[in-house]
């Protein structure tokens, strides 16, 4: 686990609506803070990186954000244009074929065509160089589409190199491979809700990455952990207090009780359920704990920031 | 059953043959397009439950856990709606086990569907042959999987035109962009449009000598640029698979009309499912920004997951109050003064928190239904504490969907 951020590429992805973005964030900060540089992907086109620091939206090239830390959104034309020029080495050439209406929508509508280009840009950034000769990033950390993408992403070289079989496109793929294969290069964090669904989910989508391409999930962060506020047998004594509702007054006091409850029981969810995770990627958990917001500012992100820095030592 | 006649989300679920439910991932969709179904069903109609999600999802929702969904074929999911109801007569919205229509679900497998799709176009044995066998065909079959859109669209139409259903109720694919979804028979056309087609003519076919002369001789900038980025060699093979295609594509832009007529028809709505956080108005705008642009129907907001904290709760010095009553009555009932003072000040903090939260809810929930207007609804549905296990559950989910439209 202390290698998680020492890593070259942090993959986050995991089901719709559990805060990838947010965990994307939170890790891309902790490295930069922790004097990494670092650039942060955003795959999806509405940027939620970009509010946080008071952008509109994430360029479509990397720009620096805050000290040690860059931001980049993934733009499919651009990474056409990017791609083209790479390996037509003509910048006019590109700009003429790809003004053509018919040669763009062909290539925009190709089967797969996001992720082979954004797997190709991850590669190039990947192996890109500062002015100092070192690489131009130590860490690239990918707020990522929803885990089928992910898994799909896997897939990409095998395919690309099944169709072009010699020539520079096939050592391209085997490159993109290397990178996405090796675990000393590419981490794949799962990010999930302390709850049912996503955590079955989770868990089959790490058991079917190790069997079908044989990755290990580097971490798995549970988003929205509630904190165990009470016991029991307080619940009880405050169901005694408050009693059945029928003596006078005592409806209103029931919305604290209302509130108990609910805390309660989904802190007694997060407990029931997180055993589960741990035991699926031996302890790589990183709990961070729900902050009753429905957005969070730049100060919540380092609030889990520091989190995971606690929970990063601790193992 | 006692139900409004002018409810619109009634309406809709009696009268439209398809409703999409779209939405980002996490929301709900697919207990939402469940929880519809079931009570279209249990309104008397004859109704489908398509998921492209791994089903299990889906079955899950519908109280089945442990069954296999077969893909692409629709599976009657209750022969006997009146075993699966534990509460079998009318509900509120509906007319009860006895009356209802078919409940049936099915799983979307796009690999297969694709193929099933290259059947049907291609009904030449020798051309079918050729593109099943196609190199570049078989390598980007396991993409279809990650954007199944087009084949779900293909059957979507295919399902409404044999009409064996009265109704369709889609679940969307999770992490689409719904603009992705919605023009995926463009999309392809694009792929293999007519100047496309016209490139490839001029490659010369796998058997021919001298693969590569053409190149030298540039037949066009656009057949280089293509050979200086894939490379000669596969020329050929792109050329086979376009030439597969080129006979029916007419065929094929017609079946992409018509299911572009099925998306902007009268029998069709969408439904914008969504629940409270950051991005979620962001999106529920965009979305119906989408849908008007492209002069799609659009239903209505399903609002999931809303915490629905009790009215009593107030604001701060109400919250004070309270918690000095709470107080009260637990060193009445023998707790330690210590004791409840400590317990009451977490009760305290955590209802403050929920109530943060409570009050967000409602800011976004009136702001989505100002959004909707007078033409659409807007329907929250509280969180839930638990998923659903047993149909009874869906249905009062349903319930409480149709019951929580908002003014």
């Amino acid at each position: 686990m202390r290698h998680l951020l020492d890593r070259h590429i942090l993959l986050v992805t995991g089901k719709g609506g559990v805060g990838k973005s947010t965990v994307a964030v939170t890790l891309a900060r902790r490295a930069s803070r922790d004097g990494k540089k670092v650039l942060l992907i955003e795959f999806e086109s509405v940027s939620r990186a970009a509010p946080l620091f008071g952008l509109e939206e994430a360029p479509t090239e990397a720009v620096q954000i805050e000290p040690g830390l860059d931001l980049m959104g993934f733009d499919l034309l651009h990474s056409l244009h990017f791609f083209a020029v790479d390996q037509l080495k003509l910048k006019s050439l590109v700009k003429l074929a790809l003004r053509n209406d018919s040669v763009r929508g062909f290539f925009l509508a190709m089967p797969a065509i996001k992720s082979i280009l954004f797997l190709y840009h991850l590669y190039r950034l990947e192996t890109a160089h500062g002015p100092d000769g070192d690489g131009r990033w130590d860490l690239i950390v990918c707020d990522m589409p929803t885990s089928g993408f992910v898994a799909g992403l896997y897939g990409v070289p095998a395919m690309v190199g099944q169709i072009f079989r010699v020539g520079p496109l096939a050592k391209t793929a085997e490159g993109m491979g290397k990178l996405l294969f090796d675990p000393l290069i590419t981490g794949i964090v799962l990010v999930t809700l302390p709850e049912e669904m996503p955590v079955v989910e989770t868990i089959e989508l790490r058991n079917a990455l190790r069997k079908k391409h044989g990755i290990d999930t580097a971490a798995i962060v549970v988003n929205g952990v509630y904190p165990t506020l009470l016991e029991p047998a307080e619940i009880a004594a405050l169901g005694e207090a408050v009693g059945d509702g029928e003596s006078p007054g005592s409806t209103d006091v029931h919305g604290l009780l209302w509130a108990a409850e609910v805390l309660r029981g989904r802190s007694d969810r997060a407990a029931r359920l997180l055993p589960a995770l741990r035991s699926a990627v031996n302890g790589r958990v990183i709990e961070l704990p729900h902050l009753f917001k429905r957005q969070l500012p730049i100060g919540a992100i380092d609030e889990l920031a520091a989190v995971v820095k606690t929970a990063l030592k601790g193992t | 059953m006692a139900d409004t006649p002018t409810n619109p989300l009634l309406t809709m679920l009696d009268e439209s043959k398809l409703i999409i439910c779209i939405g980002s991932g996490g929301v709900g969709k697919t207990t939402t397009a469940a929880a519809l179904g079931l009570l279209a069903s249990l309104r008397g109609r004859n109704t489908l439950v398509l998921t492209i999600d791994p089903a299990r999802r889906l079955l899950q929702a519908l109280g089945l856990h442990g069954r296999d969904l077969p893909s692409n074929t629709p599976l009657e999911v209750f022969p006997r709606m009146l075993d699966a109801l534990d509460h079998p007569e009318p509900g509120p919205f509906d007319r009860g086990a006895a009356n209802a229509g078919s409940l049936h679900a099915m799983m979307l497998d796009p690999a297969a569907g694709a193929s099933l799709m290259v059947e049907r176009l291609l009904p030449d044995d020798a051309m079918r042959e050729q593109v099943l066998g196609n190199r570049i065909y078989n390598a980007l079959l396991p993409a279809l999987s990650a954007s199944p859109d087009l084949v779900a669209l293909e059957l979507i139409a295919d399902l409404h035109r044999e009409g064996r259903f009265d109704l369709i109720v889609l679940d969307t694919p999770p992490a689409h962009n719904t603009m992705d979804f919605l023009q995926a028979g463009q999309t392809f056309s694009s792929f293999i449009n007519e100047r496309a087609l016209k490139w490839f003519a001029k490659v010369p076919r796998k058997d021919a000598a001298e693969k590569r002369s053409i190149f030298r001789r540039g037949s066009s900038v656009a057949m280089s640029v293509l050979g200086k980025l894939f490379g000669a060699e596969i020329l050929p093979d792109i050329a086979e698979f376009f030439d597969s295609f080129r006979d029916v594509m007419p065929l094929m832009r017609e079946r992409n009309e018509q299911t572009d007529a099925l998306m902007r028809s009268d029998v069709t709505r969408f439904v914008a499912v969504t629940a409270p956080g950051g991005t979620s108005l962001r999106e529920a705008y965009h979305l119906r920004d989408l849908l008007r642009k492209e002069s799609l129907p659009f239903a209505g907001f399903v609002v999931n997951r809303v915490l629905q904290a009790p009215d009593g709760l107030g604001d701060e010095g109400r919250l004070q109050a309270l918690s000095e009553d709470l107080s009260r009555r637990l060193t009445s009932t023998g707790v330690p003064a210590d004791q409840a003072a400590s317990l009451v000040a977490r009760v305290h903090e955590g209802a403050r928190q929920l109530r943060f939260l409570d009050r967000a809810d409602r800011r976004q929930v009136a702001e989505l239904s100002a959004l909707a207007g007078a033409n659409a609804f807007c329907a929250v549905v509280p969180q839930m504490e638990h998923d659903i296990h047993v149909l009874d559950e869906l249905r009062d989910l349903a319930t409480q969907l149709v019951g929580g439209l908002q003014d």
